[in-house]
């Protein structure tokens, strides 16, 4: 008896069905060890580099002496793909919300095209060159966009993907009118160039340092850093959106934070090419292995698939590791992606604008019966 | 005959077996995975304050204090 016909397309599917994300399940289980290797050397020459000004400046203790709103509910705007796709900038300003507004410095230049002014913009991510075009890069020509194109590509704000040295030289005068009026949350990691936009725009800056690891280990880099400015050492959760919600209720003693444009992820009709470590998966393991490294996530509370990659994995899951042990209520109104699970509400923006509205931010009554809890 | 191939007899130097190729492998694959790491650490830990005199403000620490 001949052996059936195989179809090698069904086969090929096959096979991809069951490796897909396979790798990228490995690779984020690594990223606390390869993360702290990559920022290290990186996070403490800046903060070298940054001791002196830090020395003559305020620390975030200063935040918690000086209430940023008298309400203790608190919005995370990240840069998340959601955050455009849902226009939630423009429901905000209409919405009158009068709690504490936290902005991602990738949010930022979204929030001042939009007329919203953060209470309060953080910074942290001590790459020496990409970080300063969410403040407009005095530096920035055409050589430069040549060497790196990863705001062309990137799905954080779509108008930096657009005609890019025009756009740079409009955000680098809508930060410098908008400066005065922005306080900014700067790590001791932040790169000359970001700390230079900073003092220029004349931003009022409150330091702090990230934390590198535990602190009470043998060693630890947490507490050298903290021994070599004195600053406070918060624990950022790997980015500036998680940073933004620690912020927001261990630093303001926020009660209730929302967040919008914290997708740690991707829509389903993005094309790897837009990811965000899409050149460096793509040295890594070839044009054919893509699908391993991706890992697809259905989100139930929109009916839809998201992907993500290991980065934004590794940001989820440590996202929702720290979600269960506050007191502070969260609420994810990003509308897609996949931060989701215990600890973290599921609601739509607008009803998190409503509840922020009628119910008084030290009570969490508006919580329960209204979302779900994942 | 297997006893002979894993050696029967102690040599006068210490063998050290050169593992350059599988190192530059594990070199390229540190290098390379960096590039994938995160934007800053992230540490698991009960506290998100550290170094914070008197008004820390987390979770061990008196939340219902914040914005007082």
């Amino acid at each position: 008896m001949a052996p059936p016909k195989l179809d090698p397309e069904a086969n090929v599917q096959a096979v991809t069905a069951q490796t897909s994300g396979i790798l990228g399940r490995q690779i984020a289980a690594r990223l606390d060890r390869i993360t702290l290797e990559k920022v290290t050397e990186m996070g403490f020459a800046n903060a070298r580099e940054n001791a002196p000004m830090i020395a003559e400046a305020k620390s975030i203790a200063a935040l918690q002496d000086a209430p940023l709103t008298e309400r203790l509910d608190a919005l995370v705007i990240a840069a998340g793909p959601s955050v455009h796709r849902h226009d939630f900038v423009k429901l905000i300003k209409e919405s009158g919300f009068n709690g504490a507004i936290l902005a991602t410095d990738s949010a930022m230049s979204l929030c001042l095209r939009n007329g919203i002014v953060p209470h309060l913009v953080v910074t942290l991510d001590p790459h020496a060159e990409r970080i300063v075009r969410w403040f407009g890069d005095a530096g920035l020509n055409e050589g430069a966009l040549a060497r790196d194109d990863y705001f062309a590509r990137q799905d954080m704000d779509p108008k930096f993907g657009e005609d890019q040295l025009r756009r740079n030289r409009e955000l680098m005068y809508l930060v410098n009118e908008n400066g005065p009026r922005i306080r900014i949350a700067v790590a001791s990691s932040a790169s000359k160039a970001v700390v230079q936009r900073i003092v220029e725009s004349g931003m009022d800056a409150y330091w702090w340092n990230p934390m590198y690891d535990d602190y009470d280990i043998e060693e630890s880099l947490t507490r050298k850093i903290h021994t070599l400015n004195g600053l406070p050492c918060v624990n950022a959760g790997g980015n500036v959106g998680s940073a933004c919600w620690v912020f927001a209720h261990a630093v303001l003693g926020m009660k209730r934070v929302g967040l919008v444009g914290m997708d740690f992820g991707y829509y389903s009709d993005t094309p790897y090419i837009k990811t965000q470590y899409y050149k460096e998966i793509l040295a890594l393991v070839g044009p054919d292995r893509l699908d391993e490294v991706f890992v697809r996530i259905f989100n139930p509370h929109v009916g839809l698939e998201f992907y993500t990659d290991p980065a934004y994995l590794w940001y989820r899951d440590a996202f929702l590791e720290m979600a269960q042990r506050v007191t502070c209520e969260t609420y994810n109104c990003t509308g897609g992606g996949v931060l989701f699970g215990p600890g973290v509400h599921w609601m739509a923006l607008p009803e998190f604008l409503s509840m922020c509205r009628v119910w008084p931010a030290h009570t969490t009554e508006a919580g329960d019966g209204q979302d779900s809890i994942y | 005959m297997a006893e002979v191939l894993r050696g029967n007899f102690t040599p006068r130097k210490r063998v050290v077996v050169d593992d350059a190729t599988e190192d530059l492998t594990s070199q390229f694959e540190r290098e390379a995975l960096k590039r994938l790491g995160g934007s800053i650490a992230f540490v698991a830990k009960k506290k998100f304050l550290y170094g914070v005199s008197n008004t820390e403000r987390d979770e061990d620490h008196g939340a219902s204090e914040a914005g007082s």
